[in-house]
Parts: C-alpha cells; structure tokens; sequence
C-alpha cells in the first residue's frame, strides 16, 4: 500500500501568519464563531423563539373577547384624561411582564437543557470536533439567556403591544369597547418602553449568577438536571432550619431570585409611574430611570456577576473534562 | 520528519483498572494507522486522549502540541469522528454546513455540497429524517471537506451494510487522503480496512502487542502451513500461536527466516505473509495464553 503520490499539489499550509494579522482574524474568527454558536442554540431549542412568538399571538387574539364590563371607564370624571393614560400603561406595562415572565421560565429550562442534552445524546461529540472551544460554547449559551432572548422579547413586545392597542381601537371605534379604554398615548407609551427594557437590563444582569448554576447543574449531572438544580437549595434550607432555627439560605435564595426588585424600588416605579397617573401625577421617567440606577451602584450586582462568572468558567471546564460518553 | 503522534508513556486507569498502561508510539504523516484491539482493549481511551477528550498521564504530543492543554488550537488541524450516531437528530443539513463554515477557517463548504450531490440526502433534511447509512454520507461529507493533517476515526462505520462500509473507505481514500494527511483508525472489521492500512498497532487490554508498517510485516512474520506430522519439528522453532485448519496445522512465528522454516517443516510446508486479521486473532490469542 502506497501513499496517494498523485495529490502532492496541495498548497503548502500556512501555520503561521504575520503575528498581528494573525491577532486580528483570529478575534473575527472569535466572534464569527461565536455568532454561529448562538444561532446553534436557536436551531437546536426553537422554544426560545416559539414560546415568545406563540405568547405575543396568544395576547393578540385576547384582545378580541366579545364584552367586556369596564364600568370605572364609562363613568365621566375630571381627572378622566390622567386615569385613562394609568390604565394605558398599567396595560402596556402587563403585556410586556407577562412576555417576559414567559421567555424567563422557557429560558431556564432552556439553561437546564443545553449542557445535559448533548452529553445524553453523544453529540458533544459533534461539537468537539469542531474548533469551537468549550468557553466559547457555553458563554455562547449564557448570552442567548441574558441577552439574546430578553432583547428579542422585548422587541417583538413592541409590535405585540401595538397590535393590541390596534385591536382595541377598531373595536372601540366599533362601539363594543368605552372608548376611553383603546386610548393610545406615544409618550406614555414610550416611557414604559424606555423604563421596561431599563428593568429589563438590570434583570439581566442580576440573573446572570442564577442562569450561571443552572449551567453548572447542566454540565455536571448525569442524570435528573431538574432536581439536582432544585433539590441541593431546598435541602440547604429546611436542614439549616432543622439545624439552627436560622434561614440564610432562604433569605439568599429569595435575595438572589427578587432582592435587586426591592432594592431599586420597582414597586414604587410601577405606583408612581403606571398607577399614580391616574391620581393626576404625570408619568415620571426621570425618577424611575434614577430608581433603576440605583442597582449599578449596588455592590451585590457586582459580587453576583463576578460568582456568575466563576460559575460559567467551572461549567465550561466540566465541558472541557466531563468525559461520560 | 516531525511525527504526527508522539506518545511515550500513555497511562490511564479508571478507579483500579487501568485502560491503558504505559503505551508509547509514533506516527508518521501520510499514514494510515489502524489501531486495532478486542473490545475493552484502550483503543477509545487512546483516542480519546489524543483528541484531548479525557486527561492521561504521560507524555503526549499531537501535531506538536499537547491535546490536554492546547486542544483548541489543535483542533484547527484534527477533525474526528467518535461514532456514526452522534450528528444531533434535530439538525438541518443546510444548518450542519452553515455551522461547520462558520466556525472552522478550513473547512471547504462546496466540497461538501459536491460530496452530498452523490447521495440521496436533501439540503432541507433533518438528522432523525436520515437513514444510518445517510448520517454517516453526511457526516463524511462535513469532515472530508476540512484541510485537517489528521483524521481520528473511532469504529466510523459501526451498524452499516457493507455497501455503506465499502463506500466510507473507498470515498476516504480516493477523496481525502494524501501524504500530508494522516489517518487514525478503530475498527472491529479488520479484514475490511487491511488493504489501506501503512500502518497498524494491536492493544489488548491497554498493553500495546504490535506496532509495524504493514510492508515490514511480511519479513517479521510467517504463517507455516503443514500436515500434523510435520508439527512436532515446527514446534521446536516456538510459533507463538497455533491452529488448526481443515485437518492442517498453521503456525505462527515471529522473526524466523524462511530458510530455517522450510527446513523444519519439510517440502509440503506452505509459508505466506499472515492477512492483519490472521495475525491479529494470532497475536491476540498468543498473548493471551
């Protein structure tokens, strides 16, 4: 048995590049790959895009219901005009949540998922063949979680909410809803819109930590991710209870899931910027935006990040080793 | 010429079995490696080690670089495939080419697309759509469009029909191989790849037993057919593995001339080059005892 002598005109390979050419592509490389990882995830977990998608269609069709009884609406007042707007952007508001709410329970089990299922059906293997590193990889998994997906909902919440809106306007131009309850206002509007994505990125960000473990969970059980992501904090609680009367682990969990919501007021925003428009009080976005604020000058963001990025490192070496197949 | 593969020392255990143990070989660029071994042997577990998939101890060098510590930067030039089955069921073939271009710098997507014009499979396909044969077509096609200077194949054609395994090997040697390549192969049909090996390198049970060029083969070992009677002289020159076949004795020696052989075994000794497989099974089953 020979050697194919017949392909020696294949161009010798160049190894080595220009050191600082060589810099430059490889961080386009970087990011190519990078890009390509993500849109990996949207191909394999199409959850993440139906489920906002079907949610926004569902909204929509909820705006077509026969009869509706809004007896405070059909009722004159003087303050009408400023009660109308709270109403506007108590809705608007609603609308945006609940597509968020949504996209954020698909996306932790999105998180659960990604790093388990290609152990389970050996196709890490696939991955691995491919250089593409395992940082990479799973950083690639904690943007589509904080980034990608969040950003998609909240621009897909926009036509959803216009829809809505519209709906509602030709019904009411109909006669089958008070008028007062199809009013549409820009600014209004769009100080909610400013103020939800400002919510929005602070969540992001606080969650960072939390999507990180589940990762880690992701990456390093053999079997049942749901209740290995579960079972260690509930159990951390109930036998310190047991143990010390105490509750820390709770009052971390609970800090760590809702904590920074407290901390930058949301309660206040939502009263003061939705539901105070309605006792005449214009809609304030100045306050909300220096309410939100508050969380980058919060140093348990910071701590957070930084224990979510220890975290994602430990999940992409897991990755690295994790040698179960 | 710098090798391919350097190994010296390759140890690995799992808990008190040792997988592999104490393992040293080089390879060549432009070879056709088989590395061939009973189940359990530490075929996998060599391979793993040398796609940097699990940490060993020992002195391992690929490309020059250390799978264990410079596995990204190695897998620009080793492309692998670990098993027919793991092309994951939800993906488009189109998706599959998108990917494998936009993460690896030498991959050739029109090669692959040309490959793919010869089979069956459509662009708009998913994996669980395909048959097994189709998944390793695909799979094929992915990975013989990358300019990689080694290619790991563990057991690549496990579960297909022969036509599919006729196929693989041809289209691998035919389409991808050259001398700069180099290819790293596990296979329980040894018949069926020992005519494109250059190379092969038997493990049982994490020992290393043989590690040749198959041209070298042919003066090292000889398989000495004859009548029972004409055993017992044989036998003095220590085969190192014996059987029977249809009433004749073959026997199996290890750096015998054929001189010496022919004298022992008489006018009607047949001697020949033991097949890779004879020798396998031979060696194999002589260690054995």
């Amino acid at each position: 048995m020979t050697t194919a002598d017949t392909n020696v005109s294949t161009p010798e390979r160049p190894l080595t590049d220009a050191p600082r050419a060589s810099a430059t592509l490889a961080r386009e490389r970087a990011l190519t790959t990078l890009q390509m990882l993500i849109r990996r995830e949207l191909w394999e977990h199409r959850a993440l895009w139906m489920a906002p998608l079907v949610t926004s269609v569902l909204l929509i069709a909820c705006a077509f219901p026969a009869h509706i009884d809004f007896p405070d609406f059909t009722r004159a007042s003087s303050d009408g005009r400023f009660r109308d707007i709270a109403w506007f952007a108590a809705l608007q508001w609603g609308l945006t949540t609940l597509q968020f709410l949504i996209a954020a329970i698909v996306v932790n089990f999105y998180l659960l998922d990604c790093l388990y299922a290609e152990r389970k059906d050996r196709s890490i293997l696939f991955w691995k063949s491919l250089p593409a590193s395992d940082g990479a990889t799973v950083l690639s998994k904690l943007l589509v979680a904080q980034a990608v997906v969040p950003l998609g909902v909240y621009l897909l919440s926009i036509p959803t909410a216009l829809l809505f809106s519209l709906v509602w306007m030709v019904r009411a131009s109909l006669g089958h809803l008070p008028p007062a309850v199809a009013m549409w206002d820009t600014v209004a509007w769009l100080k909610v819109e400013v103020i939800v994505l400002f919510t929005g990125v602070v969540a992001a960000l606080w969650y960072v930590p939390l999507s990180a473990y589940l990762l880690l969970v992701s990456a390093w059980a053999r079997r049942s991710v749901f209740l290995w992501a579960t079972l260690p904090p509930v159990l951390a609680i109930v036998l310190e209870h047991v143990a010390f009367g105490t509750r820390y682990v709770w009052s971390l969990i609970a800090y760590r899931t809702g904590g920074i919501f407290d901390y930058v007021h949301i309660q206040k925003i939502i009263e003061r910027t939705i539901f105070s428009a309605g006792s005449g009080h214009p809609i304030s976005l100045s306050a909300a935006s220096a309410d939100l604020a508050r969380a980058f000058g919060n140093i348990d963001l910071w701590i957070g990040l930084a224990v979510g990025a220890a975290l994602t490192y430990a999940a992409a070496r897991i990755r690295r080793y994790r040698d179960d197949t | 010429m710098t090798p391919v593969i350097e190994a010296r020392a390759l140890k690995k255990h799992f808990g008190a079995t040792r997988a592999v143990d104490s393992v040293s070989f080089t390879v060549a660029p432009g070879r056709i490696v088989g590395l061939i071994g009973p189940n359990g042997a530490g075929k996998t577990t060599v391979l793993k080690a040398i796609l940097g998939l699990t940490r060993f101890d020992g002195t391992l060098q690929v490309l020059g670089r250390n799978p264990d510590s410079q596995r990204d930067d190695l897998m620009q030039d080793v492309c692998f495939i670990a098993d027919v089955a793991v092309l994951p069921k939800w993906l488009r073939v189109h998706n599959a080419l998108d990917f494998v271009a936009g993460v690896h710098p030498r991959f050739d997507r029109s090669r692959a697309e040309e490959f793919l014009r010869k089979t069956d499979i459509r662009l708009s396909s998913r994996v669980h759509e395909l048959s097994k044969g189709m998944v390793t077509q695909l799979h094929l096609a992915l990975i013989l469009a990358i300019d990689a200077r080694l290619l790991v194949l563990d057991e690549p054609t496990l579960g297909l029909d022969l036509l599919f395994r006729r196929q693989f090997y041809d289209t691998l040697l035919n389409d991808y191989f050259d001398k700069e390549r180099t290819i790293l192969l596990t296979t329980h049909q040894v018949e069926e790849i020992e005519h494109l090996l250059t190379d092969v390198i038997f493990i049982n049970r994490g020992h290393l037993i043989l590690d040749s060029a198959v041209e070298d083969l042919a003066g090292r070992y000889i398989q000495v057919t004859v009548a029972a009677d004409g055993v017992a002289a044989l036998r003095e020159l220590r085969p190192f593995y014996e059987r029977e076949i249809f009433g004749r004795v073959a026997l199996y020696f290890e750096g015998r001339s054929p001189a010496e052989l022919t004298a022992a075994g008489g006018p009607h000794a047949e001697l020949r080059t033991p097949s890779i497989s004879d020798l396998f099974v031979a060696r194999m089953q002589g260690s054995a005892q």
